[in-house]
């Protein structure tokens, strides 16, 4: 199981740029689906990529679903030759996307991005508009009983409201 | 909260129809930490009957 407030914590500790994105996020605003792992889109610069590879070293990052024993190396090198990383740690099943479809990079992404107040710290997510519209281009079947979710919760957020 | 502009998908608004409200209704009077900690609960117990399934499911020859 994943342990989304230690993963959240180390990354914050360590300063990492990132915005919560994927089920996490839907989960933080309202939905009530499962999700198995914590997906992230983190900025792609130099010193967020050393900071990123420290907040996450400590817990054995791995590729997720490799057979056992590969060559991999958790550095910069390693993140600046790949854009998304399907990981597995010690602290649970993180991905770390350089971009999402609908959505773009952490550049693109952060400033319509909402703060989250969670476990005792602050984080980024990705607004509800936001989400939608990923879910939206990511256009995969399974996204659209998700898609119908956060519409939902779009249109009970919007009833409060008035 | 600005709505996020599209068309309606009929594959979508047939999948709204089937969701529970009072569901969701119920879960957005939660915060954001009470959320993913039902969340990992939930996670918590579906691991545990997976796991109950393996220990009665008939082992394959």
């Amino acid at each position: 199981m994943t342990d989304f407030e230690g993963l959240l914590g180390t990354l914050v500790r360590h300063d990492v740029a990132f915005i919560v994105v994927g089920g996490a996020a839907a989960i933080a605003h309202g939905s009530v689906r499962l999700t198995s792992d914590l997906d992230i889109v983190y900025q792609r610069s130099a010193a967020n990529l050393d900071r990123l590879v420290a907040a996450l070293a400590a817990y054995h990052p791995y590729l997720r679903g490799a057979p056992p024993g590969l060559p991999f190396r958790w550095d910069r090198v390693t993140l600046l030759r790949g854009m998304n990383f399907t990981l597995v740690s010690s602290l649970g099943e993180i991905d770390l996307l350089g971009e999402i479809p609908g959505g773009g990079t952490y550049e693109d992404l952060r400033p319509g991005a909402v703060s989250l107040s969670v476990f005792g710290m602050e984080c980024q997510c990705l607004s509800l508009p936001q989400l939608i519209r990923a879910k939206r281009a990511a256009g995969r079947p399974r996204d659209l009983e998700v898609l119908a979710e956060l519409e939902l919760i779009e249109e009970e957020a919007g009833a409060e409201e008035s | 909260m600005e709505p996020a502009e599209h068309e309606k998908d009929p594959v979508v608004e047939a999948y709204k129809k089937d969701l529970d409200r009072t569901l969701l209704r119920e879960n957005l009077k939660l915060s954001v930490e009470e959320r993913f900690r039902k969340a990992m609960e939930l996670a918590r117990f579906a691991e545990e009957m997976r796991r109950a399934g393996q220990r009665v499911r008939p082992r394959q020859p």
